[in-house]
Order: structure tokens, then sequence, then C-alpha cells
């Protein structure tokens, strides 16, 4: 499953502080609304108070007036009643307003009118009325008994009324506090909240970012100092993991490139080595004959030799002559195939054909072989240079005839199956002994060869092998020291 | 016959006054505050001491009992009997017939405009009535009353 980038999980992160905050706005902005309205109701009980404190006033302006008329019977004295009782009943009017929300209160305050109705209706008017009349008798003690039944009654109806706007008061003071609380818990909560987010969140960007980034600058020292094999993890978010993936196809590939250059660096000193090799054995080849040629050319210029002994001095430096020529020529063919130089003709050839040509050249250079020709089917077609796939079968019969010194029969069979065609040259020769035989189509490898005696330059299983190989096909062999060899040649099989 | 109907009328009313006033006063169940209205409707003195008023004279006083909360009608009289002890104060007996009881009350009275007498008992309703009785003066012609029960138990 394809990691989540790391933008994506920033932004996730960022959302998610971003909520968390909203969130604790929201519950803080909330809190302090409730806490708005618990101080409203705190200032609503503090006005039905006022309110509250207001009639009372009035009440004892009532009683007040009432008592100074009574007692003086002084019209002016009696205006604080006068004035109270016209302001009453808006008074009441405005605190039966102010509680209208809490029907509990409200009855409260409907008990405290009737109770002040009351009070005015079966008492204060009736006692200002005797008072006008008969003085001593408002001024009686029955007189104030009612009275202080009545004022005990309108008290005992404030003092409800005030009991339960104290206790709504206290509850709402009560409410403001815990509402107070409970905002101060939630915004501390959401700043603690917020900034325990805020280091996960830098603890998972130094996660995330800086560990990786460092994880990555020190491969990339050890990388600098040579240390190819070092590797990231690839786990982690999208960019980190496509950084560490990245780094590490940049590290392979350099490990590669090392190893490439590591390679040619070895076939460069390989070759180099060869070249040198080459040169002396070429230099030794070549000198060879050379000085065959040279010594016999100075042995007829200096020497008054018989015409016999001229004849055959003039014959070995032919041989050599033309020995240096063959030499020379495999050196080229080699420096083409190995530059890609050589061009094959794409002919359609029976390989039968080729291989009765090579063996009729071959059968009468040497009296102690003899040369079978084995061709199971006819014709063995394949697609191809004809000249070099004859040089190719004549260098195997040259081989098999020069390397099993005490004669024999050189079997030669020819075959095909549904996909090659095969030819096989199998000697009764010395063979190959085992430690020699991964170097049998090497440059100029010739064994033992060369101090048995056995001409050669070491270049014709080269040459085969990369004329087969040009045409498609493989070259192989197997050896038995003291029993001979068998080499066998497959080309791609043409259409007929 | 027509006086047995008359009875049951009378029986009927009753019961329905005595319905309507049990909405205001409930004196069987304890503790009560019942407030009705009076108009005077006689008042006799007899001078029996020295001529004018004084000692010894009795008033005799009849009133019409009302609670226009309920209907205009009255509901139900009241007798004052009162015996002057000195030229001013009386000491009075009050019968006060009401739609579920009677209710007996007494004390002395110095001022009619405004006095209290005590309550010392009643028949049905309130029977063994306590409490006082408060009456205050409303109007002087005719004669208006607010006559407060205080009835505590």
């Amino acid at each position: 499953m394809k990691s989540a980038s790391l933008s994506a999980r920033m932004i996730a992160a960022s959302v998610v502080l971003s909520l968390l905050v909203a969130a604790s706005f929201a519950v803080l902005i909330s809190a302090v609304s409730t806490l708005d309205d618990a101080r409203d109701r705190e200032a609503h009980s503090k006005d039905v108070t006022s309110a509250i404190v207001g009639v009372e006033k009035l009440v004892i302006d009532l009683e007040a007036g009432l008592r100074g008329f009574v007692v003086s019977n002084n019209l002016r004295l009696r205006s604080p009643y006068t004035q109270a009782h016209a302001e009453l009943p808006g008074r009441l009017d405005a605190l039966e307003r102010l509680v209208a929300d809490d029907a509990a209160q409200l009855g409260r305050a409907r008990k405290l009118r009737t109770a002040i109705q009351i009070y005015v209706r079966d008492y204060a008017n009736p006692i200002l009325q005797i008072a006008e009349e008969n003085p001593p008798a408002a001024r009686s003690l029955v007189a104030d008994e009612e009275g202080r039944r009545h004022t005990q009654l309108i008290n005992a109806r404030f003092s409800d009324l005030r009991a339960a706007e104290g206790t709504v008061a206290k509850e709402n003071a009560a409410s403001a506090k815990t509402q107070s609380r409970r905002a101060i818990i939630v915004a501390i909560s959401a700043l603690v909240a917020c900034a325990l987010l805020i280091v996960l969140f830098g603890l998972y960007l130094a996660r995330s970012i800086a560990r990786p980034v460092r994880a990555a600058a020190t491969a990339s020292s050890r990388l600098a100092q040579g240390d190819l094999s070092v590797r990231l993890a690839e786990d982690g978010p999208g960019e980190v993991s496509e950084l560490s993936k990245a780094f590490n196809r940049m590290a392979s590939e350099l490990e590669r490139s090392r190893e490439d250059l590591e390679t040619q660096n070895v076939r460069l000193r390989e070759s180099e080595r060869r070249k040198s090799e080459l040169v002396t054995i070429v230099s030794h080849e070549l000198r060879t004959p050379l000085a065959s040629v040279l010594g016999f050319t100075s042995l007829l210029l200096n020497r008054d030799l018989e015409q016999r002994d001229q004849q055959r001095y003039l014959e070995i430096v032919d041989l050599q002559a033309r020995r240096l020529s063959v030499l020379l020529n495999d050196f080229l063919d080699v420096e083409n195939l190995e530059e890609g130089r050589l061009e094959f003709a794409r002919q359609l050839l029976d390989m039968g054909t080729v291989v009765d040509e090579q063996v009729q050249l071959f059968s009468g250079q040497s009296s102690r072989h003899t040369l079978d020709v084995e061709l199971q089917e006819k014709p063995l077609p394949v697609r191809g240079d004809p000249n070099r796939l004859a040089q190719v079968v004549g260098n195997l019969l040259s081989n098999a005839i020069k390397y099993s010194p005490e004669g024999g029969t050189v079997k030669v069979v020819g075959e095909r199956d549904e996909e090659f065609v095969r030819v096989s040259v199998r000697d009764q020769g010395v063979g190959i002994p085992e430690e020699l035989q991964k170097r049998v189509f090497g440059k100029f490898f010739r064994g033992d060869a060369g101090a048995s005696g056995i001409p050669g330059s070491g270049l014709g299983l080269t040459i085969a092998r990369s004329v087969v190989e040009a045409h498609g096909g493989r070259m192989s062999f197997k050896s038995v020291v003291g029993k001979g060899s068998v080499f066998s040649l497959e080309l791609p099989l043409a259409a007929d | 016959m027509t006086r047995l109907m008359c009875f049951t009328a009378a029986a009927a009313g009753v019961a329905a006054l005595a319905l309507l006033t049990g909405w205001e006063s409930d004196a069987s169940t304890g503790p009560a505050t019942i407030r009705i209205t009076s108009r005077e409707i006689s008042r006799i003195r007899i001078d029996l001491g020295r001529p004018g008023r004084g000692p010894g004279d009795t008033e005799i006083v009849r009133l019409n009992l009302f609670n226009k909360r309920i209907k205009r009608a009255p509901i139900g009289q009241a007798e004052y009997v009162c015996t002057f002890t000195t030229r001013r104060l009386r000491s009075c007996t009050a019968s006060i017939s009401l739609p579920r009881g009677r209710i007996v009350a007494g004390g002395s009275i110095q001022f009619t405009e405004l006095y209290e007498l005590a309550v010392l008992g009643g028949t049905r309703l309130y029977d063994d009535a306590r409490g006082t009785l408060t009456a205050i003066r409303t109007t002087r012609r005719p004669r208006r009353d607010i006559l407060l029960f205080r009835l505590t138990g």
C-alpha cells in the first residue's frame, strides 16, 4: 500500500490541529456565552431585588404616611401615603414583568400585590377615613394591632420574594462561578492540548523529515567516502520514501558503474597483458620464420652453393615466407574479428559440400592419417560465408592432424536436427590436459605444442570460434589426454 | 304544603351558600381567615340607667352580612347585644349567622369604627371555634364594616 505523502500528512495534521483549536474555541465561546447568560441572570436577580426594595420602600411610605396622618391628623403628613398609593400599581406591574419568566416568583409577586391591596383596602383606607371622623379610634390599640397584622403579612410576602430571589441570585452567582471555572478549565485544557499537539507535530516532523534527512546526509557522506554499499530504509512518508528510493537507486547505479569500471579495468589490464604477450608472441612467431628467411637468403647470397642446396634453401625460404604470410593473415583476421570489421556473406550453402571439399584438400597432407567422413543426412543447409566456414573446417582438420603425431583416423561427422547443423571432427591424438582446456579458444594458446615442435600460431581456434559465433552458432569440444579430442561446431539450420 | 316547599327551598339555599362560603373559609380544617362585609340594618338603644347614654344601657344592632365576590344578596345576619359599662365602653356579645354555621364572639367595644372581639365558639362548621373578629368601619352612612374572622382552629 502506498504510503501517504508527507505533504498530505502535514496538511492532515494541520487540519486536525485547526479542528482542535476551533473546537476548543467553540467550547470556550459556549462557556463564555453561558457565563454571560449566568451574569445576565445575576444582573436580572439584582434588578428584581432592586424592584422589590422599591416596592418595599413604597409600602413603608404608605405606612409612614398613614401613621403620620393618624397621629397628627395633618393632611400634609399624609402625602407619602398618597404618593406611594399612586406609584404602587406601576411598581408592582414592573416587578411582575421582571419575574414573569419565573412562575413561582410571579406567584409570590402576585401574593405580595394581593397583601398590599388588602392592606390598602381593608385597613389603610378605612383607617384614614376613621382618622378623619374619629381620630382616637384610628389611634387605638386595635388599629395598631390590625395594622401590625397586615404589615406582618406584607413583610412575610416580601421576605418570601426576597428569599426566593436571593436563592435564585445565589444559584445564578454559583452558576456564573461554575461556568467561569469551567471556561478557565476548558481554555487551559485547550491550550495544553494545542501545545501538546504542536509538540507532537514537531516531533513527528523531526521524526519524519529531520531523521531521514540526517540519515540521507550520513549515507551521502559514506557514499562520498567510497562506501557504495550504503542504503537507506525506504519506509516513511511518501516524499521521504521517494528520496530514499532515489538515493538507493543512485547508490546502486554508482555501485554498478564502479563494478563496470572495475571489470573494464580488469579487462584493460588483461588486454594490456595480452597485448604485451601478443607483442612477445608475435615478435617470437615472426622472428623464427624471418630468421630462417634471412639466414637462408644470406647463405644463398654469400656462399657458392650447389644447385641442389640452393633449391632446398629456396624452398625453405619460400615455406617460411608463406608461414609468415599465413601468420600475418591470421593476425589480421583476429584483429578484424575482434574489431567487428570482418564482413561475412550470407548465402545458402551446404555444409556437407564444405566438409567434403576440405577433407579432400587435407586427405593428401598426411600419409599416416585416415580422414573418414560420415554425413548422416544431406544436404546440411546453412546460411553463411562459404570461404570462412571452409576456413573453420580446415582449421579443425589441420589441428586434428597436427595433434595426432602418431597418425590415426580423423573422423568427420556431419548431421542435422530440427534447429542446427552439427559438424564434429574427432582425432586420436594427444588430447588436451584438463587444466588447459579453459584456454583452448584463447589467442596464441598452444599448450605444449610449441615444445613438441607442432607448428601453428595459436590463432586458429580463436578465429574458428569467432567465425562460428558470427554466424549465430557455437563451438565446443571434449578431450581426454592420450585418447584424443573431438571439436564440434553448430550452425543454425537454414530453411531448405 | 306551601310551608314544606318554602322550607325545602330555604334548605337548598343554605346548602348552596354553605358551598359558596366554604370556598373562602375552611375552619374545620384548621386556621382560616374569613372576610365578609356588613351593613347595619337596625340599631336600638334601650336607655336603662340615667337618661342619656351611660352604664346599664343596652344596645341591639342587627347587620346583614355580604360576600360581594360571591353574590350581591346577604349571606347571613349578625346580632350584637351590648351593655354599656361606661359612657363609651360597652360589653357586647355578637352572634353571627353564616351559611355553614354560627359564630359567637364577645368582648368590649370602645369605638364602633374599629373594634376587636374574641371568637368564643360556634355551631356546626364553627363548633368550638377560636380566634378574633376585627371590624373596621368603611362608610358611616350607611354604616358598613369589614368583618374579619381570624380563626385559629
